[in-house]
């Protein structure tokens, strides 16, 4: 009983942080999905974009540069970062994985050397959360503000897009790249600009959370993806795939949902040090589970991303 | 009008299994001539049809649209003049988005994409309208994914893509290969209706002798990446399916002499 009320009470002590955590985190679970499921572009380049933007954004703010200007700065080498990993994988045919992983490791040593050492801390610079009236600074609640608008924001004008002539033919590059080609859609363009908007919300997501934590930190980084691309496997469970808007807030309902479990299960005393384990086994299950429910009836096939 | 001028792709070049798909082929088609191509396999047919799309870039030779020199433009470049319908249904729409979806790709086929909605009441309307023609009830299923139609439905929803707009030439590979014959009926009977009322220029790959016979204003036989025989006005009017299949005859004993 104790062990229960204990949890319990930690648990929700932790909601306000948390929730204000995962609405700053959706942007790499948006970041994620983006070229998964609508380009069937697997791709990686969110591990080295999400530190990127947080080095950017930590410099800038060290150099009196206001917040919003950081974030956008951010935005524009994410989207740079990601469009190079498009280019790497259409120029010379290097698995789109690949050619993530290639790029968050350059990444890596790109990020040391804009910020000269391995953390900087920006702890009292403003931030866009200073903006929110009747709330303390630095309290959960301006947080939670403040990314949601933005994350409503996004939700509805990437919304607005995909239904466009122009993000129609996007969605058309990942469902049949051949077909699209035929039908006079510049492939490369839409595969460049897509992966390229995608390490861009990555990117802005690191430069918010170094907002939120007040340090920036080259290490940030490691982990984010495996964490989205649960986030992104709990969403699509609750939001389904079936049409542009629910695919678009499964990284949203995914990110609230997976970062409260995640401080559930600390709560309930897992060591922090098992969380990655246990995320990797859940993202496992999630991916193996149409194989094995296949496999019972039918022939078993092929999942996207192993492609 | 669409030429072909000494067109060559040799693939494996220099290797010992060097293959030359396209040997100087050379074709001509008129405006509104509708080409029927035979061809055992690996004569070429498959390697023309990616030459004239762009899917295969020529070693030498020339590619003409409408008078318009092609060779070396892309294949999204060349979609405005050009549509195509593939032998899978599988190739030819987007499997994960909707009918009207793929009806509003192949409308903005060749025309500047835009940042404005893609699917309003009016293009709905029209693409009820010419889904109708069909007779397959697919004009009441604008919103349902391609996925879940037959491959009869998805081979008829890729050839009205394809005609919508009237393109330069029309490729049909082998389209109702991969349909029961009576689906493969209705929609050779549609590409027939459509490609006589809006006059297309079209080159349609067949291994069906009855219906290399029975369709198009010209029979093109292709062996060795060359055109070997072409048949037309009233010989085309005339032939009959084995006399067709005659001339199949002579190569495969050339094949034997010379293997």
């Amino acid at each position: 009983m104790d062990f229960i009320q204990t949890t319990v009470s930690s648990f929700v002590s932790l909601i306000p942080v948390t929730l204000a955590q995962s609405f700053i985190l959706s942007f790499v679970v948006l970041g994620i999905m983006i070229p998964f499921r609508m380009l069937s572009f697997p791709d990686l380049t969110s591990e080295g974009a999400f530190p990127l933007g947080g080095c950017i954004c930590g410099i800038l703010l060290a150099a009196g540069v206001t917040p919003p200007l950081a974030i956008a700065a951010a935005f524009a080498i994410g989207l740079a970062a990601g469009c190079c990993t498009a280019f790497i994988h259409l120029r010379f045919r290097i698995h789109t994985l690949l050619a993530g992983i290639l790029m968050s490791t350059m990444l890596y040593s790109i990020n040391l050397g804009i910020m000269g050492k391995s953390n900087l801390s920006v702890f009292g610079a403003p931030t866009v959360f200073d903006w929110v009236p009747l709330t303390q600074p630095g309290f959960p609640v301006s947080k939670i503000i403040v990314a949601g608008i933005i994350a409503l924001i996004v939700l509805i004008a990437l919304n607005l897009y995909f239904k466009t002539e122009k993000g129609t033919a996007m969605r058309a590059v990942g469902a049949n790249p051949d077909m699209a080609e035929a039908q006079g859609i510049n492939v490369w363009a839409a595969t460049i600009g897509g992966v390229g908007i995608a390490s861009a919300f990555s990117a802005a997501s690191g430069a918010l959370m170094v907002q939120s934590q007040g340090f920036a930190d080259v290490n940030m980084g490691i982990g984010i993806l495996i964490n989205g691309l649960a986030a992104l496997m709990i969403g699509e469970a609750f939001t389904g795939k079936q049409t542009v808007l629910r695919q678009l807030l499964a990284p949203f309902v995914g990110s609230i949902i997976y970062y409260q479990l995640v401080s559930l299960c600390l709560a309930a005393g897992l060591p922090p040090s098992n969380l990655k384990l246990a995320t990797g086994l859940f993202v496992l299950i999630m991916l193996a589970l149409p194989s094995i429910r296949r496999s019972r009836g039918g022939a078993p096939s092929r999942e996207t991303i192993r492609e | 009008m669409l030429d072909i001028k000494s067109a060559r792709k040799v693939f494996y070049k220099g290797l010992p299994d060097e293959k030359v798909a396209l040997d100087g082929l050379t074709l001509s088609l008129k405006s509104g001539e509708f080409g029927v191509v035979i061809g055992s396999n690996g004569a070429g047919k498959s390697s023309m049809l990616n030459a004239i799309s762009g899917a295969l870039s020529l070693d030498s030779g020339q590619i003409i649209i409408n008078g318009n020199d092609v060779t070396g433009t892309p294949v999204h470049k060349r979609a405005a003049r050009l549509a195509r319908v593939f032998q899978d249904p599988m190739k030819g729409t987007a499997a994960s988005m909707t009918v009207a979806e793929n009806m509003l790709l192949a409308e903005l086929r060749g025309k500047k994409r835009a940042l404005r909605p893609g699917l309003n009441a009016s293009r709905l309307a029209t693409y009820r309208e010419r889904l109708s023609v069909l007779g397959l009830g697919l004009e009441n299923r604008l919103d349902t994914k391609v996925e879940l139609l037959s491959g009869g439905q998805r081979q008829s929803l890729s050839l009205i893509m394809a005609v919508g707009g009237s393109p330069d030439v029309l490729l049909l590979d082998e389209h109702t290969a991969a349909l029961d014959p009576r689906t493969a009926d209705i929609v050779m009977q549609a590409t027939v209706r459509t490609v006589e009322a809006l006059k297309l220029t079209t080159l349609m790959v067949t291994h069906n002798m009855q219906h290399a016979v029975d369709f198009g204003d010209s029979i093109i036989m292709l062996d060795a990446g060359r055109v070997h025989l072409e048949i037309t006005g009233e010989g085309k009017r005339r032939i009959t399916v084995p006399e067709l299949i005659g001339h199949f005859a002579v190569k495969t004993d050339r094949m034997l002499l010379v293997s």
